[in-house]
């Protein structure tokens, strides 16, 4: 069963058509890059998927259910972990809110979401800093006690808002090293406008300008070679094989040989 | 000032502040983190219609303002939640109406009798037992409120969003947090007046969220330090013979003043 299915998907804010005509399969285990320009609906997309927003057309369904259903089985990591850095709270106290909704005792908390938080805290290497202040702590370390609170409801789908927005490129490629490692057991997708680094990691990426355009890059090593440098994978390249319209500057050379769902909607619209 | 103990009215005076200090404290602390200070200024104005009201009816005076205060506190987080983006000139209106409506009702009393200034700068010295009995009430149902839904309050007043997808009602304890602001501005009107409820709901929480790691650490430490200036504010008012809430807005305004110099010369 497809972990994340969505068909037929429009929405919009008011007058403005924001998402049109999405389709996307998101497969167990798949690691699923959402990216695109700013203002060309990712983020509304994963709120979509979260049924913080409600689709005007189409069906969304995680895990088989409709997304209010399967919250419990989402691990939510927002966008901008900088906000209200004032705010007295502690790492610990973060990552237990993952746990609130479900059963709990009548005041305060039980040993057993503690010793929970404790090991989600662990998985993300931040359990020394549990007794810290929030804000005391790095943008990168603030991001993974955010990872850490969405791990603690044991998710099957981890959904990251642009979670490198605001960290030094030695920290992001750490959070990128924190996801591989938890894509062993959950999937992931992850909204963002970085594209050579994520593609590093996705094995599905998905270009979000009102339209989708979907491909599978998990042989993307094989296929492309061409700036010599393995390491750095081309936003260009990446575009190409999404097709033409998706970029202005570059030549619409589609290398894929089989048609790609990128070319389906291109009939579909003409 | 030993004998001024003696006094039944200094005695209510010291218990009022006291409790209203704790109220305001653990209110305050939430006022602060979820940024709802002029929220909070629309509500305490807004109140001011009820204390005309209630004049005008002959009805209790807590009875009114809490009436308006809590009515005004529904309407502000209906409004937060369906015109986010203009909130600020919906506050601003029922700021300046719930006043006008007090106004015109004190006009419209025959044989002006109300004494305006106690209900704008504070009557702490004329405290009566009932006061004490609602105060002590409304103290009692914060903590019990606070206590019991820590959690949920904590999660919605860091990352509402985050709560929501928890499966937090997080309308119910947006409201019920401006509920229990509005209650607590309604009895700190008694201790330093509509003018300066603010000032009392904000300068010790100030103070103590820097101090503090955890919320629950920023309540109890807000009540403590506005407990503090509230009876060194009465201190000075009994001794210069001043107006009470002014004296404890500016104890604690220069006490603020003392603690960011402290902590500028620490850093």
């Amino acid at each position: 069963m497809a972990v994340i299915e969505i068909r037929d998907l429009w929405f919009s804010y008011e007058q403005d058509i924001i998402l049109e005509n999405i389709n996307l399969t998101v497969e167990p285990l798949d690691f699923l890059a959402i990216i695109g320009p700013n203002g060309g609906g990712k983020s509304t997309l994963l709120k979509l998927m979260l049924g913080l927003l409600k689709p005007d057309r189409g069906t969304i369904r995680i895990l088989g259910a409709t997304p209010s259903k399967s919250l419990s089985s989402i691990g939510y990591v927002p966008q901008n972990t900088n906000v209200n850095t004032d705010f007295p709270i502690k790492v610990l106290e973060v990552v237990l809110m993952g746990h609130v909704g479900s059963r709990r005792p009548l005041f305060g908390y039980g040993k057993e979401e503690i010793a929970c938080a404790m090991g989600a805290l662990a998985q993300v290497g931040m359990q020394a800093y549990a007794q810290s202040k929030i804000g005391d702590l790095s943008g990168g370390q603030r991001q993974r006690v955010m990872i850490a609170r969405a791990l603690c409801a044991h998710p099957k789908i981890l959904m990251l808002d642009e979670p490198t927005s605001s960290i030094d490129i030695k920290g992001q490629k750490e959070i990128y090293e924190l996801l591989k490692q938890l894509n062993k057991s959950i999937t992931v997708v992850v909204v963002s406008h970085d594209i050579s680094v994520i593609l590093e990691y996705a094995n599905k990426a998905a270009h979000v300008n009102k339209r989708l355009a979907f491909h599978d890059i998990s042989n993307k090593k094989e296929t492309f070679h061409t700036h010599g440098n393995e390491e750095h994978f081309c936003e260009i390249e990446l575009l190409q094989m999404l097709g033409a319209e998706n970029c202005q500057s570059c030549t619409p050379t589609v290398t894929d040989n089989k048609p790609s769902e990128a070319s389906t909607w291109k009939e579909k619209e003409s | 000032m030993i004998e001024a103990l003696h006094f039944t009215f200094i005695q209510h005076a010291l218990i009022a502040g006291i409790l209203v200090s704790l109220a305001a404290g653990i209110i305050g602390s939430l006022i602060v983190v979820n940024r709802m200070v002029f929220l909070a200024g629309g509500i305490a104005h807004a109140s001011y219609g009820g204390i005309g009201m209630a004049v005008y009816f002959g009805m209790p005076i807590f009875f009114g303002a809490s009436l308006f205060a809590v009515l005004a506190a529904l309407l502000v987080a209906n409004l937060t939640l369906h015109k986010r983006h203009r909130i600020d000139t919906f506050i601003g209106l029922i700021w300046a109406v719930g006043m006008a409506i007090g106004v015109v009702f004190i006009d419209l009393t025959p044989g002006y009798n109300v004494d305006l200034m106690s209900y704008l700068f504070g009557s702490i010295l004329a405290v009566s037992t009932q006061d004490l009995d609602f105060m002590g009430g409304l103290l009692l149902l914060i903590i019990l409120a606070v206590t019991f839904w820590y959690r949920h309050i904590l999660a919605v007043s860091y990352d509402s969003e985050y709560a929501k997808l928890r499966g937090i009602p997080v309308r119910f304890f947006y409201t019920l947090i401006l509920v229990l602001s509005a209650l607590t501005v309604v009895i700190a009107i008694k201790v330093v007046g509509l003018v300066l409820v603010i000032a009392m709901l904000t300068i010790p929480v100030y103070i103590a969220e820097k101090l503090s790691n955890t919320l629950w650490h920023m309540m109890i430490l807000s009540g403590l330090i506005s407990a503090l200036f509230t009876l060194a504010g009465l201190w000075f008012s009994y001794t210069y013979n001043l107006t009470s809430g002014a004296s404890i807005i500016l104890v604690s305004a220069a006490s603020l003043g003392l603690f960011l110099l402290f902590c500028k010369g620490r850093s």
